[in-house]
């Protein structure tokens, strides 16, 4: 099937085009609390939740051998066992028995149970949590999001590939040799495209000063808005890319810009742009307007959102070869 | 995972939500023992829209009648969906017909009551009077009252109606629902409030842990499809004159390798991904491996394909499986290949298969020259010039 990316067609009329204006409102729940989003590196104390499951200990002893300071794994009624030398408890709480403080959770267990594990994470007093699993029932999200910012506590995911500082610290699966430490900071909901836009910076002899994977589900804790105004404050980072695979997420950039103002560059690269892919929607009224009637009139964006992002300075990439080059126009001409 | 009218109307019975006296019928025969008084409305259960207007819907007034209707019922394809079950129901005579829905809404990150006062087929001007109110907060039955009052209900109505809205709240939240709504929901001169058709989404995420999908009775095929997720699938994006298979590991691969393609002004003949969460690498070198023989023999099956673009990210070891895997395919075919010119030079024709060129872009280790490479492969650790080669083999040919 080949879609016509740009015309959908319309057995209605286009008075119900209900499609929320570009600049919606986000929720605004999480307090940006800056300590909470940066700092990565030493000291940080990792626990790992549902470290028995394959995948999380795998990522355990990588991590761990790369430098960052995984202290514990849980897994209830695994408690007094090892993964590798990473002692494994039943609790949370229990972890506190061998230190003082724990700073950051990841979290591995199967989609049904995170919920439980956020929970008992906040109730220990971690205050970022990094959820690695994928696909969790929304209202489920919808409750981890809610009690984080009654805790002033970071999430990041669900659906996260974590975060990685070149030569510094390793949180989650974005394996940390395939970028080098740098001055770009880089913030994607895909982990294949992170290391393609990657590789093309090594080529080009630049690196990353973080990497972070802002997750797939539909419905995610910290967004790109937050990690936005983050690293326009980070002082290791001069300048910022976005990748995604929708149009559509790069709205947050545009809220940014208006918010905030950009000072730094920021680059969007949007893989697929011309690609048919399934349109998601995602709020009520389209929800149930296509529900009600297969075919309503969403005009592509595309376009629209291209052209206002250029106009707040943004440059869009057309493949992630073009972005060193973007990269060094815009930091050259940055300074002067 | 969405539920047909008569499923949905079960999970409303289990809430108290009023609905007709209904039977379902799985075959135009059973029709003689149907235990509702007539004049009875036959529903066809499809799952697309507009099967009203399809003439899936009928109203009988005797037995006889009936079977005459059923039997063009199950034999009424509404949009391709042929009902493996008709419901029948007992008639209700509506005054006023209103519209209500729960839904997930993804951008605000909370449930939203939608209303409308004017429910039923006419979805311009059901969509023109929609109000809707987010819930923010936990539920309460104000925010209902509020969308009924918004909707401009008065009197009675406001309470009945937003009575039923919690019911379906309850729903929603119970039965991880994606979206909930009953339309119409009768309205007779009594004021008295029916809920004459629904729908009901599962989120697929949730399946898993709502037991009320075993005794749904549901075809066991419904069930399945949405809980198995295959290890490598087709991509939706079938081009006949295309010449370029796209091979990735993932589907942002894929929609990369799609996009440079098609800035070169060349659409691929389709799309293939392959997805695993094998940690370990001998699992993983094995999935590799069956998994490419398999999609190695489809792609047989797809005329005129130049070029197979292969790209995965991988490490070192489970590279040097993918090359052999493709090598030794290559290997394969060309001795059968071989064989078959041999047998049919006498009859003058030629069943052999012509290869294409497999390009394949993966990271490059340092044992890479080692590796045994077929004529027909094409290495590199370059995406745009894996991109590039693919594009010069289509143009070449």
């Amino acid at each position: 099937m080949n879609l016509p990316p740009d015309i959908y067609y319309s057995n209605l009329d286009d008075s119900f085009a209900t499609i929320r204006p570009l600049e919606f409102d986000l929720p605004d729940y999480l307090p940006v609390n800056y300590s909470n989003f940066m700092n990565w590196s030493s000291p940080n104390k990792v626990i790992i939740q549902g470290i028995t499951e394959l995948e999380a200990a795998f990522y355990a002893v990588q991590m761990k051998t790369y430098g960052t300071e995984v202290i514990a794994g849980v897994s209830p009624g695994r408690g007094g066992t090892k993964v590798e030398d990473i002692p494994v408890f039943d609790l949370v709480e229990q972890v506190l028995t061998i230190t003082d403080k724990i700073d950051t959770s990841l979290i591995f267990v199967p989609p049904y149970q995170v919920l439980d594990a956020v929970k008992e994470a906040i109730a220990t007093g971690i205050r970022r949590v990094i959820i690695l699993t994928s696909n969790i029932a929304p209202l489920d999200t919808i409750e981890i999001i809610k009690h984080a910012q009654a805790h002033n506590t970071l999430i990041l995911g669900p659906g996260s590939d974590g975060i990685t500082l070149p030569d510094q610290v390793w949180l989650g699966r974005l394996q940390p040799h395939f970028y080098q430490p740098g001055n770009i900071g880089s913030i994607s909901t895909s982990r294949d495209l992170s290391y393609e836009v990657a590789a093309e910076l090594n080529q080009a002899g630049m690196g990353q000063s973080i990497v972070v994977g802002l997750g797939n589900d539909h419905i995610i804790g910290s967004n790109l808005l937050q990690w936005l105004s983050i690293l326009e404050e980070d002082p290791q980072t001069d300048a910022i890319i976005f990748i995604g695979e929708r149009i559509k997420q790069t709205e947050e950039i545009l809220a940014h810009c208006r918010d905030a103002g950009c000072h730094k560059p920021i680059i969007a690269y949007v893989a697929g742009l011309k690609t048919p892919q399934e349109r998601i929607f995602r709020d009520a009224v389209t929800i149930i307007s296509n529900h009600l009637s297969a075919s309503i009139p969403v005009a592509s964006q595309e376009r629209r959102i291209i052209n206002k992002l250029k106009k707040v300075g943004v440059r869009v990439a057309k493949r992630p070869s073009e972005i060193p080059s973007l990269l060094s126009e815009m930091l050259h001409s940055n300074k002067i | 995972m969405e539920l047909l009218e008569y499923q949905a109307k079960e999970l409303f019975k289990m809430v108290d939500i009023p609905i007709l006296p209904s039977q379902t019928i799985k075959d135009s025969r059973t029709i003689k023992q149907l235990q509702i008084p007539y004049p009875v409305v036959l529903k066809s259960q499809v799952r697309s829209g507009g099967r009203g207007k399809a003439g899936g819907i009928k109203f009988v007034a005797n037995t006889i009648d009936a079977i005459a209707a059923a039997r063009t019922i199950f034999n009424l394809s509404i949009l391709g969906e042929y009902p493996q079950v008709i419901l029948a129901e007992a008639h209700y005579n509506t005054e006023r017909e209103f519209f209500l829905a729960i839904v997930l809404d993804y951008d605000l990150q909370c449930p939203v009551l939608l209303g409308s006062a004017c429910g039923g087929m006419n979805v311009n001007s059901l969509l023109a009077n929609l109000q809707q109110v987010v819930i923010d907060d936990e539920f309460s039955l104000f925010y209902a009252r509020r969308l009924a009052a918004s909707m401009g209900l008065s009197g009675q109505l406001i309470c009945s109606v937003s009575e039923i809205i919690a019911k379906m709240y309850r729903l929603f939240q119970e039965k991880d629902l994606d979206l909930i709504e009953i339309n119409p929901l009768g309205v007779n001169k009594n004021g008295e409030l029916m809920a004459l058709d629904g729908k009901i989404t599962i989120n697929d995420h949730a399946l898993g842990r709502q037991p009320i999908i075993a005794t749904l009775n549901f075809p066991q095929d419904q069930v399945k499809n949405a809980l198995d997720r295959p290890n490598w699938h087709w991509l939706d994006w079938q081009n006949k004159s295309g010449k370029i298979a796209v091979v990735c590991s993932s589907f942002d691969l894929a929609l990369l390798s799609w996009d440079l393609l098609n800035q070169n002004r060349l659409s691929p003949a389709c799309g293939i991904t392959i997805d695993h969460n094998f940690v370990d690498l001998e699992s993983r070198s094995q999935f590799y491996r069956d998994s490419l023989q398999q999609i190695l023999a489809e792609l047989e099956s797809i005329e005129g394909l130049k070029a197979v673009l292969i790209n995965i990210w991988e490490s070192e070891a489970i590279n040097g499986e993918i090359i052999e895997t493709i090598a030794d395919y290559i290997r394969a075919t060309q001795e059968s290949n071989l064989l078959s010119q041999q047998e049919e030079t006498d009859y003058n024709s030629d069943r052999s298969q012509t290869l294409p060129k497999f390009i394949l872009r993966i990271l490059k280790g340092e044992n890479f020259s080692n590796l045994k490479i077929e004529e027909n492969m094409y290495l590199s650790s370059s995406l745009e010039d894996s991109i590039d080669k693919a594009i010069a083999v289509v143009k070449s040919s």
